[in-house]
């Protein structure tokens, strides 16, 4: 090999290359494993839309969450329209009561009743000084030949009985309930207790719990014996009816109430985990080091422990809240949670109880919204515990 | 080496027991360290060799009260130490360091370089501002890294550059003693040598006093001043390290440094490896007598007997062995 082969290399070639990288920190790496997991991209998506839905859905709707309408109650989501007359349509409400609709689903006046006769089973009503007849004993007719036939109307003797087609209930897109209110305001707006239920128990919880856990992990020995000890006796209690109890003993039912009361109880299951991070963190070597340096154990939970616990902190609490809003609708359900006229998912369900068999509807928009929810933020969850995972980290 | 004689830190029999298990099912201790006496003179290199789980770590970290002695007396520059309150010890703290075996888990990954190597200057608020940053980056080009290191994670380095943001980390609080535990233990063997190379440096620089624990037989010999063997939380021997190395008197000083490769084949496989029966006896609930004696070919029953002390033979060159004299003999007459 001759010297001429060999030539000088720059001195801008020898600089160190790795000066322009940026650096992948922890979290932009998790956010890149996040991104590849399709479904808990899917949970996220669905939790910022029913947070935003939550936030600036009730402001959008035509009626508020506790305004009533006598006269429209128990209207469902789908109309059954019946077209009478030219350009005349009826929709009859399944405790017969008989609205003038617009073709394409808006709902109109209830027609007044003019008379009512149980045992043949018509009723008449007045438009515009005619008289509307309504019978609807063909419904309970045992004959097959009529099993097609529901109502038949009678509006200038011209008698209707087909059905001119089904439309959206376009003035109450979910339908109303047996007062009268939206029930599509009224889900969104039990978005916003609901939510506001689950994120602040959940906080409360996860300050309560860290704090709890880090102290007793990181103590050791007799403190944290005792501290868990009592974390044993809250565990053992079954939570429901610790719940439930609390509830009864506080009088004034209201948002605050359950969030104490939640945020009360669920901190053991964060305790313990945090306490299981402290445990198996303080004797690595960091920490060690930060003890050599003598940091103080207030610095070193907060700088060293916290921060390397904080994966399975944040998974937790995204499934900490789709329980949290599960117990808050359950304690609704059962009649302990949010009163009236406020409405949580709980409490609409549990309203709609009532006239479950005739006004399903009711039930199926704010239980879909809780499933949602919980099938949300259980999707996020886990996908978090994937992508926050440290094994899947290099280094 | 002992030049001035002022030691700078003095063990005395320090003691380290664990207690593990309940009323119920009998208490075990584990004397991890059960006696161990030694000083470390200022500006010298104490090494601490031993096998696996001879206590070794412990030790270092009992002496730097990581863990509370269960017994004995720990003295750092004329203070005793022994009893102190964590806030009492603050400041002694900055003048013992230590750095550690495993630099992938002696980094905090959450925090960037600046802020681990400024964790001891801002706990013993030293420093601030422009002067806090210059000696962050002054402490980098010390240990051989680049300015430009200051704002990465732990994660973009090698195993070598980590342990040296660990040694400047304890750097960083202008120390006395650092205890080195097995710095090097966990490094390729090419970057093994520049690390211990750097630490000599350091000490010369800095004036730095180490004990060095370590079980590479000959990384010890070369960094070290003087040498203590541990077997099974006791000290065996000590003794200045070229003397340890040429007269190695207790036999399992003896069989620790035949097995030393030579890095000649043909004379390697001439070498004579004393090989030990038998695995190490458990450190939990020991008997009295030597600790050793269980794998020692020369075992009588005065050994199994009574706990060997440490004596005096020649200067500075201390053995825990009751026949040291006659294996003396034998051993000379072996190699005639």
């Amino acid at each position: 090999m001759r010297k001429e082969d060999f030539e000088f290399v720059d001195s801008s070639l020898k600089q160190d290359k790795e000066q322009i990288r940026t650096s992948l920190t922890y979290w932009k790496d998790a956010w890149r494993r996040l991104k590849q997991n399709r479904l808990a991209l899917v949970g996220l998506i669905a939790i910022i839309l029913i947070t935003l839905i939550a936030i600036f859905g009730p402001l959008f709707t035509a009626h508020t969450y506790r305004e009533q309408d006598n006269d429209k109650i128990n209207t469902t989501p789908a109309l059954d329209i019946y077209q009478i007359d030219d350009g005349l349509f009826v929709y009859v409400s399944r405790q017969y009561r008989l609205f003038i609709v617009s073709e394409d689903g808006v709902l109109g006046d209830l027609l007044v009743n003019t008379e009512t006769n149980v045992n043949l089973r018509y009723k008449t009503y007045e438009y515009n000084g005619e008289e509307i007849t309504l019978d609807y004993s063909y419904k309970f007719s045992d004959d097959p030949e009529y099993k097609d036939i529901d109502f038949t109307f009678t509006y200038k003797d011209v008698e209707t009985f087909e059905k001119h087609k089904t439309v959206l209930n376009k003035t109450y897109p979910f339908g109303t309930d047996q007062l009268g209110r939206d029930v599509m305001t009224r889900v969104f707006y039990g978005a916003r207790i609901s939510l506001t239920v689950a994120l602040v128990a959940t906080l409360v919880n996860l300050f309560i719990g860290v704090a709890y856990g880090a102290i007793s992990g990181l103590e050791g020995g007799k403190v944290d014996n005792t501290m868990m000890r009592i974390v044993d006796i809250i565990n053992s209690i079954p939570l429901l009816l610790y719940v439930i109890l609390l509830m009864v003993m506080i009088d004034n039912r209201g948002l605050w109430t359950i969030i104490i009361t939640l945020g009360s109880v669920y901190w053991v299951g964060m305790a313990r985990l945090v306490r299981g991070q402290v445990l198996s963190l303080k004797n690595q070597e960091f920490v060690l080091a930060a003890r050599m340096l003598g940091v103080s154990k207030g610095k070193t939970i907060t700088k060293h422990l916290i921060p390397n616990a904080l994966g399975p902190i944040i998974v937790s609490m995204t499934m900490m809240i789709p329980t949290a809003v599960f117990t808050e609708s359950f304690l609704s359900f059962i009649g302990l949670g949010i009163s009236a006229p406020t409405a949580s998912w709980g409490t609409l369900a549990n309203d709609a109880l009532g006239g479950l068999e005739l006004f399903p509807y009711q039930l199926f928009f704010p239980s879909l919204a809780i499933a949602i929810t919980m099938l949300a933020f259980n999707f996020l969850g886990d996908g978090l515990r994937t992508a926050l995972d440290p094994r899947l980290r290099k280094g | 080496m002992n030049n001035g004689k002022i030691p700078l830190l003095q063990v005395v029999n320090l003691k380290k027991h664990f207690v593990s298990g309940s009323r119920l099912s009998g208490k075990q201790v584990l004397t991890a360290v059960d006696g161990i006496s030694f000083e470390i003179y200022r500006g010298e290199t104490f090494g601490l060799v031993g096998e696996s789980g001879c206590g070794k770590t412990t030790a270092g970290r009992t002496i730097c009260r990581l863990y509370n002695p269960t017994d004995g007396q720990l003295i750092f520059d004329n203070i005793d130490i022994t009893n102190m309150s964590e806030k009492e010890l603050k400041p002694i703290r900055r003048r013992m360091q230590m750095i550690f075996q495993d630099p992938y888990a002696s980094l905090n990954t959450r925090m960037t370089i600046t802020d681990i190597i400024a964790e001891g200057i801002d706990t013993h608020k030293l420093l601030t501002g422009i002067e806090r940053e210059n000696r962050i980056y002054e402490l980098l080009e010390v240990v051989g890294l680049k300015r430009e290191h200051a704002s990465r994670y732990p994660h973009e380095f090698s195993g070598g550059q980590r342990q040296r943001i660990g040694i400047a980390r304890s750097l960083a609080v202008n120390p006395d003693l650092i205890i080195c535990d097995e710095p090097i233990s966990a490094l390729d063997v090419s970057i093994q040598a520049q690390i211990v190379n750097m630490l000599e440096d350091l000490q010369k620089e800095f004036g730095l006093t180490y004990l060095f624990i370590a079980h590479d037989l000959s990384m010890v010999r070369h960094i070290s001043d003087r040498i203590g063997v541990m077997y099974l939380g006791k000290l065996v021997e000590v003794s200045d390290c070229d003397e340890l190395y040429t007269n190695p008197l207790h036999p399992y000083t003896q069989s620790l440094l035949s097995s030393i490769p030579i890095p000649n084949p043909r004379e390697n496989s001439k070498k004579k490896r004393i090989i030990l029966e038998g695995d190490i006896t458990s450190p939990i609930n020991p008997k009295p007598g030597c600790r050793f004696a269980p794998r020692c070919r020369y075992a009588q029953d005065i050994c199994r007997q009574v706990t060997p002390e440490l004596r005096e033979l020649g200067e500075g060159h201390t053995v825990a062995c009751h026949l040291v004299e006659e294996i003396k003999k034998g051993f000379n007459h072996e190699s005639d």
